[in-house]
């Protein structure tokens, strides 16, 4: 059986568990192509305006693979991946979004994962999409361990520097290149499936190493200490990618060698709308930058931003260093 | 001979060069719309540049281009330094004015708020995705009122009572002018009222939470409008500077940092020549390169049958095509 996987998204952050569950229970998995122009054509053709920008892409994406002969195609229903936490509510209604916006759709494997107050639910829902496969209900539960192994292998990749999306990559046994030389340190935050897409972000992460950055991002950071510096908001903020954020915010801004921090935010995203000026209301001592993105494919906008960013690092820098500053640029 | 060095800032609405010596003095300026043609105003550009110092005989020792067409610039030219319109801006600005701790500059598309901390930039924001209150919106309801662009801040000046026009939104602000104006205010005062809203978008949106210190200097095209500056003054408090050549100092900022590079690394310029910018036909074209899924749209700049630059192309398979020479041009500097 033909499994496709929609390259958009949470895949971004759960594909190699998706993967591995899918693949040992016989099934062959196929994903979309990376984002590229005619990916996002087509989901914003399909799409409802309302939505933010990575979700009219994730169309795109479904829409590719609807001519791909699927048996079945996996659009799960995301509403909590941790206790008392929540993904933004359109992840809740997605399958049924897709369903209603995009016909001849193959069969749809839709999954609820909410963890927030018991993972009974989410046990059963494991077992019930497993049982289309087999009715080994040990099988299922060890390709779901197995899943979450390599998940957890192919997290532990990101310390070397890498972003989710490339350690999937190197997961994949797909071979990178970091640039070696960098002088500036920046932390780069935002909701990974929108930054470490490379069309969708217009490149930012790649952009700046070329600029002779070292990013660094939510994933290569202390997991705990991101937790704790995000508990010093007076109120817990309840999304699990938004409270990533504001916790890196505030331990980049602790940290010596962060040089300065840039936010990237979707132009229709709610929870970014009120993260991104939480960010820029606490960070006093760092300088901060805050990138939105949307359909606009200009480039000139955002390259602009960043040279002038890093500029501006590294002429700051050189006069804490020396004291004075004899040239420009 | 006078050794000069040319600056040159392509922005969406406007292409601006300079000429400055040695001191950072101005010899002369061109101040060009773009028109949507890019290639076509530099060249123009620099064409009536040459001919209004025909006779004072002078040699260009480096060039410096920004604005949003500044790697298309410094491939026609041959530049020696790339720059981003912040430092550019900032660069200009403080020096003519040392002492200068904030910059309002209004352009076409976008506008900045630049705060400087002894001469070198501190912190620096950008409008976000709207572009109301730019120069391009103020440009369509000069023409929607049939004004001259020109004009409008002598029309806005005249004003005794500004109306309270929405400035969050450029689809608000109009549909708020249009009402005024079917309800009998004074052509004026809307303009006034316009300008008022523009500047508290600006102060909210691009200068949020920013803390406004003096001296503050103004300065873009969107300078020249009185009303403008009259509602800087009033809202902020303070006295504003606009530069004498306010609307060309993304240009003279990039003429500086070219002699700065040029003098301090004592190497010769990049430039191409008088003869190599007018005496070619200069063609631009972009396909959709089917390689690979990306379909990236590629962009290829010829002089005559020579390629002379490609970008675009996430891979680099077109642009690194060209050898070495060609391609150096295009290196951020």
């Amino acid at each position: 059986m033909r499994v496709g996987i929609p390259r958009g998204l949470f895949y971004h952050y759960y594909y190699p568990l998706w993967k591995t569950f899918f693949q040992d229970l016989g099934a062959e998995v196929v994903t979309s192509a990376s984002t590229n122009r005619r990916t996002v054509e087509r989901g914003i053709e399909s799409a409802v305006d309302e939505a933010c920008f990575p979700i009219k892409v994730y169309y795109g994406h479904v829409r590719e693979l609807c001519h791909q002969e699927l048996d079945y195609i996996f659009i799960p229903r995301l509403v909590s991946v941790e206790p008392k936490s929540y993904i933004c509510p359109k992840f809740m209604g997605l399958p049924d979004m897709i369903k209603s916006g995009l016909h001849e759709l193959p069969a749809v494997i839709d999954i609820t994962v909410d963890v927030s107050k018991t993972d009974r639910l989410l046990k059963r829902d494991i077992i019930r999409v497993g049982k289309i496969f087999t009715n080994n209900k040990n099988h299922i539960k060890q390709a779901y361990q197995h899943g979450q192994y390599e998940l957890h292998k192919c997290r532990e990749l990101c310390q070397g520097d890498y972003n989710i999306s490339e350690a999937i990559r190197l997961w994949e046994g797909e071979q990178l290149d970091m640039p070696p030389n960098y002088d500036l340190n920046i932390g780069v935050l935002g909701h990974g499936y929108a930054l470490y897409d490379h069309t969708i972000s217009m490149n930012l992460i790649d952009r700046l190493r070329k600029m002779g950055c070292r990013v660094h991002v939510v994933e290569t950071l202390d997991r705990e200490a991101i937790e704790q510096k995000a508990a010093e908001i007076p109120k817990r903020v309840f999304w699990t990618l938004g409270r990533k954020n504001v916790g890196s915010a505030l331990y980049m801004e602790e940290r010596k060698e962060i040089d300065g921090i840039i936010y990237l935010a979707c132009f229709g995203c709610g929870p970014d709308s009120m993260i991104g000026e939480v960010i820029e209301c606490k960070l006093k001592a760092k300088p901060f930058m805050m990138i939105t993105i949307d359909e606009h494919t200009g480039e000139a906008g955002m390259v602009t931003r960043l040279e002038a960013f890093c500029d501006m690092l590294r002429r700051r820098k050189a006069v804490s260093d020396e004291g004075y500053i004899s040239a420009h640029g | 001979m006078v050794d000069c060095y040319l600056g040159v800032d392509i922005g969406s609405v406007s292409t601006n060069l300079v000429l400055i010596d040695n001191g950072c003095h101005l010899i002369e300026k061109i101040y060009l719309r773009t028109q949507g043609n890019p290639v076509k105003a530099v060249i123009e550009g620099f064409a009536s540049l040459v001919e209004s110092v025909s006779k004072e005989g002078i040699t260009i020792k480096g060039v410096g281009t920004t604005g949003s067409g500044r790697y298309l610039s410094s491939v026609l030219l041959g530049a020696d330094v790339i720059k981003n319109e912040i430092t550019a801006h900032a660069v200009a600005a403080a020096h003519l004015y040392p002492d200068v701790k904030t910059i309002i500059e209004i352009g076409g598309q976008d506008s900045k708020i630049i705060m400087l901390r002894n001469g070198i930039v501190n912190d620096f924001a950008m409008n976000t995705v709207c572009a109301a209150g730019t120069g391009s919106f103020l440009d369509q309801q000069a023409s929607r009122l049939n004004i001259n662009i020109q004009d409008f801040g002598e029309r806005a000046a005249l004003s005794k009572q500004a109306v309270r026009i929405a400035g969050r939104c450029g689809v608000f602000a109009e549909s708020d002018m249009i009402h005024k104006q079917q309800m009998g205010y004074p052509m004026e005062d809307i303009i006034m009222g316009l300008c008022e809203a523009l500047v508290r978008n600006y102060l909210n949106n691009v200068g949020k939470g920013k803390k406004i210190e003096g001296p503050v200097v103004f300065q873009g095209g969107v300078a020249a409008n009185a009303g403008l500056r009259r509602a800087f003054e009033k809202v902020l408090g303070m006295p504003i500077k606009v530069p004498q050549h306010y609307d060309v100092m993304g240009a003279i900022g990039a003429g500086i940092l070219a002699m700065e590079k040029i003098q301090r690394s004592r190497i010769n310029t990049q430039f191409r020549g008088g003869t190599f910018i007018l005496e070619g036909d200069f063609k631009t074209s972009s396909h959709e390169c089917q390689g690979c899924p990306n379909i990236c749209e590629v962009v290829c700049i010829k002089r005559d049958r020579e390629v002379l630059a490609y970008w675009g192309d996430r891979c680099k398979k077109w642009e690194s095509s060209l050898n070495e020479k060609t391609s150096i041009g295009l290196q951020v500097v």
